[in-house]
């Protein structure tokens, strides 16, 4: 069973989409905050990453460049949700190196879509 | 009386002439050289008499060197010398005398030269004077007009103040001046200077008086009305403050000039000057001209105070509203996201079975969902357009998958509505350069439109071409520019719906226009999609035209410039310079020619002094030029980016390589290697 992390400090949106997620098949790790996010990335070793942007603690874009730039992660898909606000803007600034982006609020079937992209 | 100065020691000549002079009205005097009096005591006693006229004879002791003296005294140009002599005229005589009496004295020779070199005296003397009262005039001048200059050089209310008081005191030299003023926040200040210390009594003299005045003269109620009389401020400038004298009370019995400063309705205080000298008509005018000029700049300050405190708080709304316009659709987002979730999973049933009657109406919370979440993407998209920053990612790209792909997204609804939907590529396109979101967004907007103002058993047809420039029809184009020449994909999108009047054309792109034009409108949608659209298609430099009737369908036609070198730069840069602001960099690379320079300086919206030659470094090879603009503005980058590419289609030169860079708020004159780094643009070539 494929691994998928959630990292997003929105409970509800976490619930929903490990359920549906679940419920196609997959094994789904929930992490409520940037912190705890980090480390099950790298303790876990999941399959797929689901990362939102604004969190507290570490925020999504530094989560990812820290996988990325790491080459034991670097292979790891990263989905990044973004309500792209301003104060995402701001934060984007560099390349953060994001598989894919997805915006909220999200279908369910274009989240699968692209999972399928990388877990195929 | 005519003084007559007799420097003579024969006394049979003086009493000649004393016998001569009786009938008429003179004053005579002597100085005897046989007294014991030196040369310069002489001397001195002529001076200080202020003779009109000397009667000297040549015989009289040391009667050059008196002369002489007498002569290169400025105080005494004036004087008339008669030269008594009994030789024949001769013209070295001159040099001494205004003019020779010969001796034996002729008592008519004698009258006829007094009363003409008397006349000469006279004539002098009011050459005099009035020179002096030029003179005087003129420095007036002078300094009226240094400080009219002065004056529209500053809006700090206290400066022109002070610059005021200066001016009257280099004019009008007076010994107290006592002014009431509105200071910037308008409370009344006292403001009092003097030559002399004044007394405790005369201070507060002068303060009543001013404040009387200022009264007699503001009837309204002003706030000053409220000021207690011992709160008004004073400030105190002596300028011998070490001096013995002191004005006392009676000071105030000097004569006195008093204005008020005002232009207008606007009010903004008395000045009284005292003067133990009388003041001249002259000083009167000046006194007015300078009291009239300050009341001018002051009211600018006044205007200019109260529009950067509005200036402040709009800057500050501004800012609000779009922080608030970003929290709040990101605050709106994230809880649609659950929403919409939950939804899907009730839909698809895995959490038990639902009725069809359920299904409904969850799809209908869906669709309600989609349409909010696009209400709140445009109006992201509107705050980023406004304020600069909605960022582009231009690539080169192929629009036809994008098209096809629009079409089909639409075809369901369409089919709902039986509205047919065509796409008709007619030859293969060729690559732009543009954002492919941005480009699926323009006709999104448009198909979506048509769809909700076109009837049932409707069509939309969209057409794509490749046109010339030269086909264009300037005159349709909405917000029309100038048409840059090269190749365009036509995109129309047609419907037959319900259309839309000649004179509301224009309107349709503005905010919100559907709620403004009608209340009793029966369509989704806020009226933003067009107002985005046309904006996105500006961003990629394309053109957009309007064609329609009443009841008689409509069509949008979208132009979309071929990529080409030109426009992929200037595509990037207009995208690099939206993230970055204040000082602009224009790198000219391998080109002697320095006529660039010149046209960059013709540039009239340029600040011509900050591209001067000292702004312009050459670096080692001689051959690279940059010139630094601080504060530059998008409209004066897009004006100078024009001139410079004009000029460039104009020399072709193959070694002619410009670039433009705008720094992301780079110091003036900082690290050249740190600027160029922002932008690794190829130049033109």
């Amino acid at each position: 069973m494929k691994k998928i992390l959630i990292v997003d400090d929105e409970k509800d949106i976490v619930e929903t989409l490990s359920f549906m997620l679940k419920a196609k098949g997959f094994d789904c790790i929930c992490a409520y905050d940037g912190e705890e996010g980090l480390n099950y990335a790298k303790n876990i070793n999941p399959d797929l990453i689901i990362l939102d942007v604004m969190m507290p603690k570490i925020n999504g874009y530094k989560i990812c460049r820290l996988l990325k730039f790491d080459n034991k992660y670097k292979n790891i898909p990263i989905i990044m949700i973004t309500a792209r606000s301003q104060e995402e803007d701001k934060l984007i600034g560099e390349e953060t190196g994001a598989d894919e982006y997805i915006t909220k609020p999200f279908e369910f079937s274009d989240v699968l879509n692209k999972i399928n992209k990388y877990l195929n | 009386m005519t003084k007559i100065l007799l420097l003579i020691d024969a006394p049979e000549t003086t009493n000649q002439i004393y016998s001569i002079l009786n009938d008429i009205e003179y004053e005579i005097i002597e100085i005897n050289s046989k007294s014991n009096d030196s040369i310069d005591e002489i001397i001195s006693q002529i001076e200080n008499y202020d003779a009109d006229i000397i009667l000297a004879d040549e015989n009289y002791p040391n009667c050059d060197f008196i002369l002489r003296q007498i002569r290169t005294n400025s105080k005494n140009q004036n004087i008339q010398i008669l030269l008594l002599t009994n030789k024949n005229y001769d013209i070295s005589f001159l040099d001494l005398s205004d003019g020779i009496i010969q001796t034996p004295i002729k008592d008519e020779v004698l009258i006829f030269n007094i009363n003409s070199h008397h006349k000469i005296k006279q004539t002098f003397d009011r050459l005099y004077e009035n020179n002096k009262e030029l003179s005087r005039s003129l420095y007036q001048l002078n300094v009226l007009y240094n400080t009219s200059s002065q004056f529209t050089g500053t809006l700090n209310t206290k400066k022109l103040y002070e610059i005021m008081i200066e001016a009257m005191e280099k004019t009008l030299s007076f010994d107290i001046s006592s002014a009431l003023i509105l200071n910037s926040e308008k409370k009344p200040v006292f403001n009092l200077n003097t030559l002399h210390p004044p007394s405790e009594n005369l201070i507060d003299a002068l303060k009543i008086r001013s404040v009387l005045n200022y009264k007699t003269i503001q009837d309204d109620n002003s706030s000053f009305y409220k000021t207690e009389f011992d709160d008004i401020e004073i400030v105190q400038k002596t300028k011998q403050m070490r001096s013995n004298k002191i004005f006392s009370i009676e000071t105030i019995n000097y004569d006195s000039l008093f204005a008020p400063i005002k232009v207008g309705d606007d009010f903004f205080g008395v000045v009284e000057l005292f003067r133990q000298i009388p003041f001249s008509p002259e000083d009167v005018t000046c006194f007015q001209a300078i009291t009239h000029q300050v009341a001018l700049p002051l009211r600018s300050a006044k205007l200019y105070e109260e529009i950067s405190i509005t200036n402040k708080k709009l800057e500050k709304l501004e800012k609000l509203k779009s922080e608030f316009v970003s929290i709040v659709s990101h605050e709106l987002r994230t809880p649609l996201t659950p929403i919409n979730n939950s939804l899907e999973i009730v839909l698809e049933e895995q959490t038990g079975p639902i009725t069809p009657e359920a299904k409904n109406f969850i799809l209908m919370a869906k669709r309600n969902i989609q349409r909010l979440s696009g209400i709140i993407e445009d109006l992201l998209d509107l705050s980023r357009i406004q304020a600069g920053k909605l960022d582009f990612k231009y690539k080169t790209v192929d629009i036809t998958s994008s098209l096809e792909l629009l079409k089909n997204t639409f075809l369901q609804v369409a089919n709902e509505k039986e509205i047919q939907i065509n796409l008709e590529i007619k030859e293969k396109l060729p690559e732009i350069y543009a954002d492919i979101r941005r480009i699926e967004q323009i006709f999104t907007n448009l198909v979506s439109n048509s769809l909700k103002f076109t009837a049932p058993k409707g069509y939309i047809n969209i057409n794509v071409d490749i046109i010339e420039s030269d086909t264009i029809n300037y005159d349709n184009l909405i917000s029309p520019v100038m048409i840059p020449n090269g190749k365009y994909i036509k995109v129309s999108v047609k419907d037959n719906g319900i259309g839309i009047k000649k004179e509301d054309i224009p309107k349709i792109f503005d905010k919100f226009s559907q709620i403004e034009s009608s209340l009793n409108r029966n369509k989704g949608g806020v009226g933003l999609g067009l107002t985005i659209t046309k904006q996105l298609i500006d961003s990629h430099l394309g053109l957009i035209e309007v064609q329609s009737k009443e009841q008689d369908g409509s069509e949008f036609i979208v132009y979309l410039p071929l990529c080409d070198k030109m426009k992929t730069f200037e595509l990037d840069l207009s995208c690099a310079l939206r993230s970055c602001d204040d000082v602009g960099v224009i790198r000219i690379v391998s080109n002697k020619d320095t006529n660039i320079i010149n046209i960059l300086k013709d540039n009239k919206l340029l600040n011509l002094t900050k591209l001067s030659k000292e702004a312009i470094f050459e670096t080692q090879d001689n051959i690279d030029y940059y010139a630094f603009i601080p504060k530059i503005t998008q409209s004066s980058f897009d004006s100078l980016f024009g001139a410079i590419f004009e000029y460039s289609q104009k020399i072709k030169q193959k070694e002619c390589d410009i670039m433009l860079y705008k720094a992301h708020s780079m110091q003036y004159g900082s690290d050249l290697s740190k600027i160029i780094k922002i932008l690794t643009q190829e130049g033109l070539k």
